[in-house]
């Protein structure tokens, strides 16, 4: 680990030389940030590990079931498990969807879970991201160039391989691709994320393509190449759904695939992951989880929530209003870290409007109790070890016939002593080890 | 009642610099429901495209296609009879969403203010009615005062507006007066523009009322597209390439046989 250590800026300067950053919105304005990695690692260990592969694997395989009902037989609403207001007035929910049954009947290929371990050593779930979670690529490299600075760590530790992270993607395109061209969609070299998007194309053996490279003929997409066009069979897109199609959806995305929407509805392409995943993963759903897991898999869920309560109901409502001084509000509309407020950094004003605004609107938040979770050692610019808030997001793909939960992850850690564990907020990055034994 | 008409439908686009790559889809073709019997004797695009064609989740019949050499226009017709008969009508196409508002429907706080000042009957039918009287009595109808971006909530601050808007307003406040209400674009009998209004659920089928117009449909109005308002049913959707100001011209025409 010493040696990690003093490889620390050797490895900086080579993630910099990758490009490895990401894109923040601060103030209405759009920059760009290095995400800085740091070099003693998340180490999880063979029996932890057994239970949270098993228990994210869970939770994905019951959030694909989910989708898939919600956007054909609705049984979940139907049986009062779900109430509909929250299917229906969430952002994300897509009515241009409904009756489309994506190939294999998979919705969210590539799961990023967010989780945080308690000081009292349990896993909780932060959040679920089944849209486009990013992230996967930073500890694939991190990885490598500490394998190639300290192989000896390599050989003292045992850990799982991550190495096979461009094969899982490739097996998950595959199960699904309707005849053609693997491709991985990026926005543009302009993107923040597009050494991400490059590494992972590479990684996977896919064909990486821009705005402009894809079109639509007869329900089908097509590939422009040099050697002759190709038709595509699976689309790794790293597009939000709205700029994916200007014919369809917002008009003035110049980055999309006009009628897109027309090959995926009639079958002919696969879009990994499918549109309107967002009902999912939103703030308001993720209370529903737990009651999904049990619904669709008839388990208990292996995995926990953040103790969370739902304003909707009268009485969590109740306790919410009661105790709002204790407990985290997250405006269900909001991601990324925004919209989240705690009840003890509010004055007695903002309490009193905060309890109002739920009174109001109250399927608008989600309330939790504060997660007290564990502290990481980081190595600061001047060599000393502060102890800083750390969260992990695991990666799972989801084919049709299996649930393959990554060995590896993204651990993120913020700069400053806050509980919001987000790249959109500064902060940076660790590597994650799964001891194999 | 049952009425047999013709109908007729004719738009023209014209640029003024030519345009390529012009990916379109076109929802423009009425289709055949429980109390509405469509048959298209023609139905043409220039220039001449391979269409594909597909129903949307609201039950629409889209065409898609694409014209990729330069062209400075672009015209569709459709033609054929219809046989309307409302007594067959019944709950097509019935989706949970049309409950909650939608991105043109959103309630201001004035709309709200205005729904709590009004008195509504308990009937889904007198209900519809007493919010389409007193939206007809609000507004003042005024072509081209708003376009077909407006939101319901912009056309009700200036109190004016066309169909569309007359049709979002009431959507707006059906859906939050407990409603389950959907927005239909078509052609009522005469000759002019296409027009837009609304349909309620009540009692297992869908009603149709004209809140421009005041009046519950009746058999002269041939519906083309349906949805939880404009945005899911435009006739008409296109990208292409070129920098060009547009012009559209639209006429219909639906008369007794």
């Amino acid at each position: 680990m010493d040696d990690l250590i003093r490889h620390k800026d050797q490895i900086n300067r080579h993630l910099q030389r990758y490009g490895v950053k990401f894109g923040i919105y601060k103030n209405g304005e759009f920059r760009e940030q290095f995400f800085p990695f740091d070099p003693i690692p998340r180490v999880i260990t063979a029996e932890e590990w057994d239970s949270l592969e098993k228990g994210l694997a869970q939770r994905v395989k019951a959030l694909n079931l989910f989708l898939k009902d919600i956007y054909g037989e609705k049984k979940i609403i139907n049986d009062g498990v779900v109430p509909e207001e929250f299917v229906y007035r969430s952002p994300g929910y897509m009515a241009e969807c409904e009756g489309i049954v994506p190939a294999g009947g998979i919705y969210s290929h590539i799961s990023g879970i967010d989780l945080v371990k308690g000081k009292n050593g349990t896993w909780y779930i932060l959040e679920d991201n089944l849209r486009i979670p990013s992230g996967a690529s930073y500890p694939l490299i991190a990885r490598m160039l500490c394998r190639r600075c300290s192989p000896a760590t390599f050989q003292e530790n045992h850990l799982l391989d991550n190495r096979n992270y461009g094969d899982l993607l490739r097996k998950t395109m595959d199960s699904v691709n309707t005849g053609g061209l693997n491709v991985v969609f990026t926005p543009g070299r302009y993107n923040a994320a597009y050494f991400e998007h490059s590494y992972l194309a590479e990684k996977a053996g896919a064909k990486l393509a821009e705005p402009g490279d894809l079109y639509v003929k007869d329900e089908c997409v097509y590939m422009r190449l040099a050697g002759g066009d190709q038709r595509v069979g699976a689309i790794y897109r790293r597009v939000s759904d709205e700029y994916m199609d200007p014919v369809a959806f917002e008009p003035s995305s110049l980055i999309g695939v006009p009628n897109l929407m027309s090959a995926y509805r009639a079958g002919n392409v696969a879009v990994l992951n499918a549109f309107g995943n967002g009902v999912a993963d939103d703030k308001g759903i993720y209370y529903f989880v737990p009651k999904m897991i049990k619904y669709y898999l008839g388990e208990e869920p292996i995995l926990h929530n953040a103790e969370t309560y739902l304003p909707f109901y009268e009485e969590d409502r109740k306790y919410v209003l009661d105790h709002l001084e204790t407990l985290v509000v997250k405006d269900v509309a909001e991601a990324g870290g925004y919209g989240v407020v705690f009840g003890d950094k509010m004055s007695e004003e903002e309490l009193a409007r905060m309890k109002e605004t739920i009174q109001a609107e109250p399927r608008r938040f989600i309330a939790q109790e504060v997660v007290d979770f564990e502290d990481m050692p980081i190595v600061m610019e001047d060599g000393s070890v502060e102890e800083h808030k750390a969260d992990l997001r695991a990666f799972v793909l989801s084919t049709p016939d299996d649930t393959f939960v990554w060995p590896s992850g993204l651990t993120r850690f913020s700069r400053t002593s806050g509980f919001i564990v987000n790249s959109s907020q500064g902060g940076g990055f660790k590597d994650t080890w799964i001891e194999s034994r | 009642m049952t009425r047999r008409l013709d109908f007729f439908y004719d738009t023209l686009l014209e640029f003024q610099t030519p345009v390529t790559d012009h990916e379109f889809v076109l929802s423009c073709v009425p289709p055949s429901f429980p109390g509405q019997e469509i048959d298209v004797t023609d139905f043409t695009v220039e220039p001449g495209a391979k269409l594909s064609r597909q129903l949307d989740p609201f039950g629409n019949l889209l065409f898609y296609g694409c014209v990729p050499t330069p062209h400075t226009s672009f015209h569709y017709q459709v033609k054929g009879r219809a046989v309307i008969d409302h007594s067959k009508s019944d709950g097509e196409g019935l989706m949970p969403f049309y409950k909650y508002q939608s991105k043109y429907t959103k309630p201001s706080s004035e709309m709200l203010a205005f729904l709590r000042g009004l008195v509504l009957p308990s009937g889904t039918i007198e209900r519809a009615w007493a919010l389409a009287e007193a939206i007809y009595d609000y507004l003042t109808y005024l072509p081209g005062s708003t376009g077909t971006a407006t939101k319901a909530e912009e056309a009700f601050s200036m109190r004016q507006g066309v169909c569309q808007d007359y049709a979002h307003i009431f959507l707006s406040l059906a859906r939050e007066a407990g409603l389950t209400a959907r927005y239909v674009s078509g052609l009522p009998e005469g000759s002019g523009e296409t027009h837009a209004w609304c349909e309620v659920y009540a009692d297992g089928k869908w009603v149709g009322i004209d809140p421009t117009r005041l009046k519950m449909t009746d058999e002269g109005y041939i519906r083309i597209g349906v949805g939880r308002d404009f945005g899911d049913c435009p006739m008409e959707r296109g990208v292409f390439h070129g920098v060009t100001d547009q012009d559209v011209k639209v006429y219909m025409q639906v008369s007794e046989q």
